[in-house]
């Protein structure tokens, strides 16, 4: 699998997948701990329906697997290639915020 | 039940089954924890009605990602063309009616030019249709045999009977209804025209319940009873032979090779329904023919235009997912 094409297909949920496996990339987590992780390190609260939409595609994918448990509230992790296309993606985005904030370091004011 | 448990488990069920058995437990947890935290979120259950949608198309083959392992893609791609199948015999539904309409008028009377344009071109897109349904009908029949041969399977044991019960009835009550029809009699080819008689009265049989006089109870009641029962009864009898073959269509092993032929054949079927809705919309559109004739359009025909354009939009994005 090309790893940095990997979240191209997610559209709308590349953002929520991105988030999932940055929380996952610190560990194991079930669906509630995956919500407020995200929300202590972005701000951003990823509601139940969206959250559950992103976990089967990144699951369907081979980029998260479940962990056996014998609660209700079934653990995720991250995988292999989840934790290769994960990097991928953080370099991209890197890359963009690199080039921004040299840029409006250089040249940007108010006219 | 506790109240969170409870509203969890109705939000819950806007989801289809197959998913409710994979992540129901765990996502019924992480909605009690969020009830229990926000209690009224109206934009939370926005989002998991949202879900449940998506959800269910999902299921449906009709949108989502394309899936890892052959496996899996085959399951994925059974359901996009069970789909389509459903939304193919919706349009054949409705289109049937039209087209019934327009050949049985033409053993009447001489049709109108854009009449006659849109029926041939009708008949031409319906006889298309047929050909490629047998198409794809025959790889499936032929690995259902197959896995019949191999033993008795239940899976399939269901979805065969409703199949063959509609198929039974649907056949019977056209071929009845049809031939008492005073505009064909039952004649093969009763007067001219480009259709068959039996063949349009046929159509016009088994699509009776596509009609302007649900509108009209008072005429409706002055229908002969069994005429009643039939239109009544008709589209049951289809809804079960069309559930039965989505069914047998989604649970029956395709090898690839014959999914990427009944892939091509769903596209093809597409293109045909796009042509025969292309004719039936010139014809209503063209407005020439004298009111209260058989090739005037009613507002049933403009209804049934609407009803098949969509049948074709979700079909046709069936046939996509299908590809992928």
């Amino acid at each position: 699998m090309p790893t940095d094409k990997a979240l191209d297909g997610f559209g709308r949920y590349a953002g929520p997948a991105t988030l999932i496996l940055a929380s996952l990339a610190g560990g194991a987590k079930h669906g509630y701990a995956l919500t407020k992780d995200i929300e202590s390190f972005a701000g951003v609260r990823v509601a139940p329906g969206t959250l559950y939409e992103a976990l089967a595609r990144l699951q369907a994918q081979g980029l998260i697997e479940p962990v056996e448990s014998h609660d209700r509230r079934r653990p995720y992790r991250l995988t292999a290639v989840g934790a290769t296309t994960l990097q991928a993606q953080l370099d991209a985005q890197r890359r963009v915020a690199d080039v921004g904030l040299r840029r409006l370091a250089q040249g940007w004011g108010p006219a | 039940m506790s109240g969170p448990r409870k509203r969890a488990a109705r939000l819950l069920r806007w989801y289809p089954g197959a998913w409710r058995a994979r992540y129901g437990a765990e996502f019924t947890e992480l909605l009690i924890a969020d009830l229990a935290e926000r209690p009224r979120s109206p934009a939370r259950t926005a989002d998991v009605i949202r879900g449940g949608i998506v959800a269910r198309l999902t299921g449906a083959g009709l949108c989502g990602f394309a899936p890892d392992g052959t496996e899996r893609a085959g399951k994925r791609a059974r359901a996009s063309l069970a789909s389509l199948a459903c939304c193919t015999a919706v349009f054949l539904g409705f289109g049937g009616a039209m087209w019934s309409q327009l050949t049985i008028g033409w053993q009447w009377s001489v049709p109108d030019t854009a009449a006659a344009v849109a029926t041939v071109v009708m008949s031409g897109a319906m006889l298309v249709l047929a050909v490629l349904a047998l198409l794809a009908a025959l790889p499936v029949a032929r690995a259902v045999a197959a896995r019949i041969a191999r033993g008795p399977d239940r899976g399939l044991l269901g979805p065969s009977a409703l199949f063959l019960a509609g198929l039974v009835v649907v056949f019977a009550g056209g071929r009845h209804f049809g031939n008492g029809w005073p505009g064909t009699g039952g004649h093969p080819w009763a007067h001219p025209g480009p259709v068959p008689g039996g063949v349009a009265a046929f159509s016009w049989a088994s699509t009776l319940s596509v009609s302007s006089f649900w509108a009209h109870p008072a005429a409706l009641a002055a229908f002969p009873a069994a005429e009643l029962t039939w239109m009544a009864l008709s589209p049951l009898a289809l809804a079960g032979l069309v559930t039965g073959a989505a069914a047998i269509v989604r649970r029956t092993e395709l090898s690839p090779a014959v999914l990427r032929f009944e892939t091509r054949l769903a596209r093809a079927a597409c293109v045909t329904m796009a042509v025969f809705l292309g004719a039936g919309g010139a014809w209503i559109a063209d407005r020439t023919a004298p009111a209260g004739g058989p090739f005037y359009p009613g507002a049933i025909d403009v209804a049934g235009l609407a009803v098949m354009a969509l049948a074709l939009a979700t079909g046709w994005q069936a046939a996509r997912q299908a590809a992928r």
